[in-house]
């Protein structure tokens, strides 16, 4: 009774930061789309398209622009309220089915990516870091480094020309070719693995150095002189609090799926939600940007009351604390 | 713990690397797809509503016009054309034996149908709404009345599709309508797939085609997020050419694309050029002097070699390359710095204070604002050592694409560089004048002459199809711009269209390249 | 458990702070003197695309432009950002995890809420947003870049404290009545130092590449000349069609290294000692 207390009280008190965020951040994501220069309707037409100004006026108050800001932004609320993202014409159709359309696929590659690249990076990171003295352990530090201090588009182009062109391994580009499993699977491996040697890579560097920390101090000592046998033992010890930077990152990273994935589909041409936002950033389409900037902002919110709630099951000092 | 999870990562990677390796085999089985890659990505299924597949689809849905490889405008649905004198009543007439893919014959109906459509729910074609007045079937021909002269509608209709009237009429908001297709089409393919998620639109061999065939049964269009993926699948063998609508094939990967030995380049002489814009409505660019004086610092050669590559040549000041109907021989640009030194000296432009930088009437050193888009980025540095020798100072401030449509149109700037079209040189009156006339404001355009001159000449233009009358102003068109520099042009270019070496048949005209019905009724498989 | 025997001479060669010392020097004095090492001035246009020969170490660029010479000269750009950056980011973050974490309560929520909220701001629109209404700098630049990188660390920062707020010598201090001040600054930081060191390296990588990506994207100043944007120009102008790797891989290569070299050097508090101490 006593332990579930402070707890309770704990995420009642975040659940109402959370709450207040959120709408820090509807007002936020209603109007950052809408103070860039440029116009909806100038980018709903190509390069060579005349408009007339009657045919933009009525565009614009199809859009729902021709009203003051703080009425569109109740109206969107209101919207939001009952569960409709509003409707996008540069894609010509309604944002929230767009949104899962697109996101579906992005997740496809990119959770998988990220919990693979958990998985190696605590693993290889906690050995690499408890043994630290060794020379693998310094190969994988500097092949880790090297990965994180590419720029990541360098990376896939690299894969892609050296992969796909030159070795032939892999399609150019797609989600598939037709749609069935085997041709989905051969085209997302190599995007996938990419990915995984990002997150792989600075995960594998984080843990590495709080390993390196949790090393010098004293329980670990202390149970060594207890005899206590496996490394393996110490190292759940080790890794349990070393890992709690990790957790926080790991979690922003499901947060972030979908902008970071914008480079890999640029390079490997996919037609997921990082080139979505991208596109509606450049055409100024504001119900996309809005719609998944929202979205974006309810996964990072779950994300982080995630990694508290992990934080607090996983190390009891912070239980202790608050 | 440790060895099972070892044995767990080895073998996740094993079932990875067989099932790769198995797909591999199994791809490319090639029975009689024509393959062309192309960076212009198709957004959403909507038929009408997304730009690029609009342009794709005059594949299956046949405009009533085209261009033919000399820029003339001959018919594609329709088979000819009649203008009445005072060109407010056009009539087209329908070409036979022309059927649509579910077996139904094309009708004048279907183009009257269409354009209207466009007229009331397309926002694009707004102007046929707002001029078209009566619409006319009699037969196999259609009449359109508008409540003003037309003299550009032959060309206005070679990129409106035609429709099936019993498909669409019951569709609500066509310009909205999207589906993956198949769609019906009258053209020598109709459109089958359009698959977002594989990046390619399919089209399939129209059952009901009477023409003359070509050796594919299936047109595949794919397309890539970045060039050098295409170019890559091109030289890969993936593709059979490529095809970016008014661009040419990347200078930069021409080399290596021939070095594979695979591939024939088609080079053709374009309308479309790199310029500088003037803010006419700013000093000292208002000054004939000043642009005069620009105009010869500018390092024409060096241009052409490092935007083009060598597929392009020093302009002339008439602005309209040869490339053009209508086009007549002007002076070259002419790069000669001490002229340009002598011209700003004699304006009354002066470095009094020895800074290097030439001052106004106000006593200010000149530094221009030059806004430019990202694309522009390598022709603006050159230009900025250009002007600074001369004198005249240069900021150059880059901003992305939707920006910068909003800054220009607000003539937010000094000098800017920009491109035109094909399609954009054709427009209002013609020979670039959509560009400059500031009546007519729009997406790429600059809209910054007001001298009454320049648009009396437009509005001529405008009212007659008199091809003589027409010659001759085009001719007044570039004398106009040779003296006045409203925009300085840069470079004028070839199209390179790279294709496979063991496909004939390829045709190309100056609006959509390869992309026209010759080419897919042509092509012939020598593999 | 073996020990692989490296040579003690390439070991020490290797991966010495020492070393990176040295090649962090060269660095600097490249940013700093770049026309006594350069082979060619920077506005020097000779024939395009030229392969890498006796003339051009590194071949001449879509322009023209030497690659070796760009490459030195873009260093001071490519570090100034990369630094400066990082540095802002570290001060921020720390300053709000440590102060989130140790405080806790009302300033926790508020500093998490607001870390939340700048941490779901996209980058891309803010920097178009600025580009088009400030004039786009070096400056502008690296405070974008420091402002959108410091969330990571706070986060990390403020879990480690919370961890150690309550640990015995934290709370002894507080028991004696230091203030929270130096609480912080003897007992708090020197226990984070070497979590945080990893973070700052992953930062100054992070700006480095946050630069590049903008630069791909057509969104920073294109007339900075850095590494990152000499790989973004490789990609725009052709150097990778043409697998020109002589242009894109330098740059690369030399933003990898300054990253290993700074990290390395941070590296010191790292313990080398082999572990074993019970065989």
């Amino acid at each position: 009774m006593v332990k579930i207390h402070p707890a309770g009280i704990f995420l009642s008190r975040k659940l109402l930061r959370y709450l207040l965020s959120f709408f820090c951040i509807l007002l936020i994501v209603f109007l950052l789309p809408r103070m860039m220069p440029g116009d909806p309707v100038s980018n709903l037409v190509g390069e060579d398209i005349y408009l007339s100004q009657s045919t933009i006026d009525s565009l614009r108050a199809a859009f729902g622009l021709d009203t003051p800001l703080h009425e569109q932004f109740i109206r969107y609320c209101l919207q939001i309220m009952h569960g409709d993202l509003g409707y996008s014409y540069h894609m010509h159709g309604p944002v929230f089915e767009i949104l899962i359309s697109r996101a579906w696929w992005t997740l496809l590659y990119t959770i998988p990516s990220i919990i693979i690249g958990a998985w190696i990076g605590i693993s290889l990171g906690a050995r690499a870091g408890f043994q630290s003295g060794k020379w693998w352990s310094d190969v994988i530090a500097s092949i880790a480094l090297v990965i994180s201090s590419t720029p990541p588009y360098l990376l896939s182009l690299l894969a892609l020309v050296l992969f796909v062109y030159h070795l032939g391994l892999f399609p150019f580009k797609g989600f598939y070719d037709t749609y069935n499993l085997q041709s989905i699977l051969y085209h997302l491996t190599l995007p996938t693995l990419v990915l995984i040697s990002f997150y792989a890579s600075r995960n594998i560097l984080i843990m590495r150095g709080a390993v390196l920390t949790e090393k010098e101090l004293l329980y670990p000592q202390f149970a060594r002189s207890l005899g206590i046998p496996e490394r393996e033992i110490l190292f759940h010890h080790i890794r349990k609090n070393a890992i709690i930077p990790l957790i926080v990152l790991i979690a922003l990273d499901f947060g972030f799926l979908f902008s970071g994935a914008l480079f890999i589909e640029i390079v490997f041409s996919l037609s997921g939600m990082g080139s979505l936002m991208y596109d509606a950033i450049l055409a100024r389409d504001y119900p996309i940007l809005t719609g998944s900037l929202l979205i974006i902002a309810i996964f990072v919110i779950i994300a982080n009351i995630t990694a508290d709630i992990m934080s607090l099951i996983i190390d009891p000092r912070i239980r202790r604390s608050s | 713990m440790r060895k099972s999870q070892h044995k767990m990562c080895t073998l996740l990677f094993l079932i990875l690397s067989i099932v790769s390796v198995c797909c591999s085999m199994g791809v490319m089985a090639d029975d009689a797809i024509l393959r062309i890659a192309t960076t212009n990505e198709v957004k959403s299924p909507a038929f009408i509503g997304d730009y690029t597949l609009g342009l794709f689809n005059h594949l299956s849905n046949p405009p009533l016009m085209q261009m033919d490889e000399n820029g003339k405008l001959i018919g594609l649905l329709a088979d000819h054309y009649e203008v009445s004198p005072d060109n407010t009543e056009w009539t087209f007439v329908i070409k036979d034996n022309q059927f649509w893919s579910d077996g139904t014959p094309v009708t004048a109906d279907d183009v009257a149908f269409s354009i209207q459509m466009y007229g009331t729910s397309i926002p694009n074609a707004g102007w046929i709404g707002e001029t078209l007045t009566d619409t006319q079937v009699d037969g196999n021909k259609v009449t359109f009345k508008f409540n003003k002269p037309y003299t550009n509608l032959a060309l206005e209709f070679t990129s409106y599709s035609i429709l099936p009237k019993h498909i669409w009429e019951s569709i609500e908001n066509p310009n909205e309508f999207t589906s993956t297709g198949p769609y019906v089409g009258a053209g020598p393919y109709y459109l089958d797939n359009v698959d977002l998620n594989a990046g390619k639109v399919i089209f399939k061999r129209n059952p009901s085609w009477k023409g003359k065939i070509s050796d594919y049964d299936t047109v595949e269009i794919s397309w890539f997020k970045n060039e050098d993926a295409a170019a890559k699948a091109l030289e890969s063998g993936i593709m059979d050419t490529y095809w970016k609508y008014a661009s040419s094939y990347p200078y930069a990967a021409i080399d290596s694309l021939r070095k594979t030995g695979n591939f024939e380049m088609l080079e053709k002489p374009t309308s479309g050029l790199t310029f500088l814009g003037f803010n006419l409505k700013r000093e000292p660019m208002s000054d004939p002097a000043f642009r005069e004086a620009v105009s010869s610092a500018i390092n024409y050669q060096e241009l052409v070699d490092i935007s083009t590559l060598g597929y392009g040549l020093v302009p002339n000041r008439g602005f309209v390359p040869p490339a053009m109907d209508g086009y007549i021989q002007t002076k070259p640009m002419e790069y000669n710095l001490e002229t340009a030194k002598k011209t700003l000296d004699s304006a009354g432009y002066k470095d009094s204070d020895g800074n290097g930088i030439i001052e106004a009437a106000d006593g200010k050193d000149i530094t221009l604002d030059l806004l430019i888009r990202n694309s522009y980025a390598r022709e603006a540095e050159l230009i900025k050592e250009y002007l600074e020798k001369a004198g005249i100072g240069v900021e150059v401030r880059t901003v992305e694409d939707n920006t910068w449509f909003e800054m220009k149109d607000k003539l937010d700037y000094d000098i800017t560089l920009t491109r035109t079209t094909p399609w954009g040189m054709l427009m209002h009156a013609g020979w670039a004048t959509g560009y400059f006339d500031s009546r007519r404001t729009g997406q790429g355009v600059l809209h910054t002459v007001d001298d009454e001159v320049f648009l009396k000449l437009c509005d001529d233009i405008l009212s007659t199809t008199d091809q003589t009358l027409l010659k001759e102003y085009a001719k007044e068109v570039q004398e106009y711009y040779a003296e006045n520099l409203p925009g300085i042009p840069l470079y004028w270019k070839n199209d390179i269209t790279p294709y496979n070496k063991k496909i004939t048949g390829w045709y190309s005209n100056p609006l959509y390249g390869i992309m026209n019905e010759f080419t897919f009724t042509g092509v012939k498989s020598s593999a | 458990m073996t020990v692989i025997n490296i040579p003690s001479w390439l070991k020490k060669m290797r991966y010495t702070p020492t070393f990176c010392i040295i090649i962090l020097g060269i660095f600097v004095y490249a940013a700093i003197f770049p026309k006594t090492i350069s082979p060619y001035s920077p506005d020097i246009r000779f024939s395009p695309y030229g392969e890498p020969d006796e003339n051009h170490i590194l071949g001449t660029d879509d322009m023209g432009y030497d690659i070796l010479t760009l490459l030195i000269y873009a260093t001071r750009i490519s570090l100034i950002i990369g630094v400066f950056a990082g540095i802002l980011s570290l001060c921020i973050g720390t300053s709000i995890g440590i102060a989130s974490g140790f405080h806790q309560g009302w300033v926790d929520d508020l500093m998490m809420g607001v870390t939340d909220i700048i941490l779901i701001i996209p980058k891309i629109p803010v920097t178009i947003l600025i580009a088009a209404y400030l004039h786009p700098s070096i400056w502008i630049l690296i405070i974008v870049l420091g402002l959108f990188s410091w969330e990571t660390t706070a986060r990390v920062v403020r879990a480690k404290t919370m961890q150690i707020r309550n640990s015995g010598f934290v709370l002894s201090s507080r028991c004696l009545g230091f203030s929270s001040f130096s609480i912080i600054i003897h007992d708090i930081i020197p226990v984070i130092y070497p979590v945080l060191l990893p973070k700052f390296m992953l930062t100054i990588a992070s700006a480095m590449i946050s630069e590049a990506s903008l630069s791909f994207l057509g969104l920073s100043d294109p007339m900075m000349e850095s590494w990152g944007k000499m790989i973004a120009d490789a990609f725009d102008h052709g150097g990778f069609i043409r697998e020109m790797w002589w242009w894109f891989l330098p740059p690369a290569i030399c933003m990898c290294v300054t990253v290993l070299a700074i990290t390395r050097i941070g590296m010191i508090y790292e313990s080398n000692e082999p572990e074993m101490v019970f065989e």
